[in-house]
């Protein structure tokens, strides 16, 4: 299957994947346990979402924004079968925190805000220095794309896995409990 | 919406196929072969090429600056002579009001419009200023990935074109599909090719 076909047939994962990450966290009050390491994490959903309905010509969109207790027009869109496209997070990993906003189906990274971990009068301006803020930018946006791909993976074990229909229902049941 | 911005906004790719050995040999052969060329002072239309991420008028990389640990940081600079269909048409009305006059002649055939509407089209090209764009890139040499920091549909596939002709490597984007294929084994990718939407009401 080409790419085109791909990211069409198979929007449908990411999707699922951003809901029950939703649900995930919600769960345990914002804290999520990435397998991989054993390690809890914060994972917060925050201001803004935007789901979808339909496909092609008649897809529509629908934004709602509120804080994240607020976020009941959300729910209530996933209840009425729409597919959560687009969500901002608030992830705390560590002594670091990151704002992210990942839109589902092509696994896009959006107005990503890294943890500042320098301060300002240790930052030159030689090579070196300019090296080292570089690096330091790039580990923080792979920590940032790496924690979503772990989770990525978890959801996906339980997705082939017999588990799911269990799983399902939990979900299922977050979602109409509104 | 840059590597280097406060909010940075990027897709993945994976790359495909192995770099040779002596890759960091070659890729300042590379880099420089297919640097920025600017085209202010001439009347191209078009240009596209390697900077760095530090600063866009720097396409001499002056001790591999590209190279950062394991990782190659480059900026795609595309520069693009544009004149809006608008102004264009306002040029040629204007052009074929006064031939009309000159002649005085009650309108222009077909012929005489097109060709109106090159030489208006050059003229305009000649006048305009290039606009740049930039798009930054981290590729990580150790897993083959590559960050490239626009969700814009045309600049990914200048990215993928482009990047194939510098370096001779294809880019494959990464989306949650074969994402998953690439973090699974054969009987997991099998199971992930099997399922189909699931409804969560």
């Amino acid at each position: 299957m080409d790419l085109v076909d791909l990211i069409v047939e198979k929007r449908f994962l990411g999707q699922e994947f951003l809901s029950w990450l939703w649900y995930k966290s919600e769960e345990r009050g914002g804290t999520v346990l990435v397998e991989e390491s054993g390690e809890d994490i914060q994972l917060i959903f925050e201001k803004h979402m935007l789901l979808e309905y339909g496909e092609g010509e008649s897809l529509e969109k629908v934004v709602c924004q509120g804080l994240q207790s607020e976020l009941k027009e959300a729910r209530t869109g996933l209840r009425q079968g729409k597919k959560l496209e687009q969500a901002r997070i608030h992830m705390v990993r560590g002594e670091y925190e990151w704002h992210m906003t990942i839109k589902a189906s092509l696994l896009e990274f959006r107005s990503v805000k890294v943890p500042k971990t320098l301060d300002s009068a240790d930052e030159g301006d030689d090579d070196e220095a300019v090296e080292g803020r570089l690096l330091d930018r790039i580990g923080m946006l792979e920590t940032a794309y790496k924690t979503i791909d772990q989770l990525l993976l978890q959801f996906i074990k339980i997705r082939i896995s017999s588990q799911w229909p269990e799983e399902l229902s939990r979900l299922s049941a977050w979602i109409h409990k509104g | 919406m840059g590597l280097l911005s406060a909010s940075a906004t990027f897709v993945r790719y994976q790359v495909l196929g192995d770099p040779p050995a002596n890759f960091w040999d070659l890729v300042a052969d590379k880099v420089s072969r297919f640097a920025f060329k600017d085209i202010d002072d001439t009347y191209d239309e078009f240009s596209i090429g390697w900077v760095s991420v530090m600063n866009m008028f720097d396409a001499e990389f002056a001790y591999a600056s590209y190279g950062v640990a394991d990782y190659v940081c480059l900026t795609m600079r595309v520069d693009e002579r544009k004149v809006s269909p608008k102004v264009l048409k306002k040029f040629c009305l204007k052009e074929e009001e006064r031939i009309k006059r000159e002649r005085q002649i009650p309108k222009l055939n077909r012929h005489q419009k097109l060709e109106i509407k090159e030489n208006m089209q050059l003229m305009l090209m000649k006048k305009a200023v290039p606009v740049p764009a930039t798009y930054d890139l981290i590729w990580n040499l150790s897993d083959s990935s590559l960050l490239f920091f626009s969700t814009n549909q045309k600049a990914q596939e200048l990215l993928e074109d482009f990047f194939k002709d510098t370096f001779e490597l294809h880019l494959m984007l990464q989306v949650p599909y074969n994402l998953a294929e690439s973090m699974l084994d054969t009987a997991g990718r099998q199971a992930l090719a099997n399922i189909s939407p699931a409804v969560l009401v």
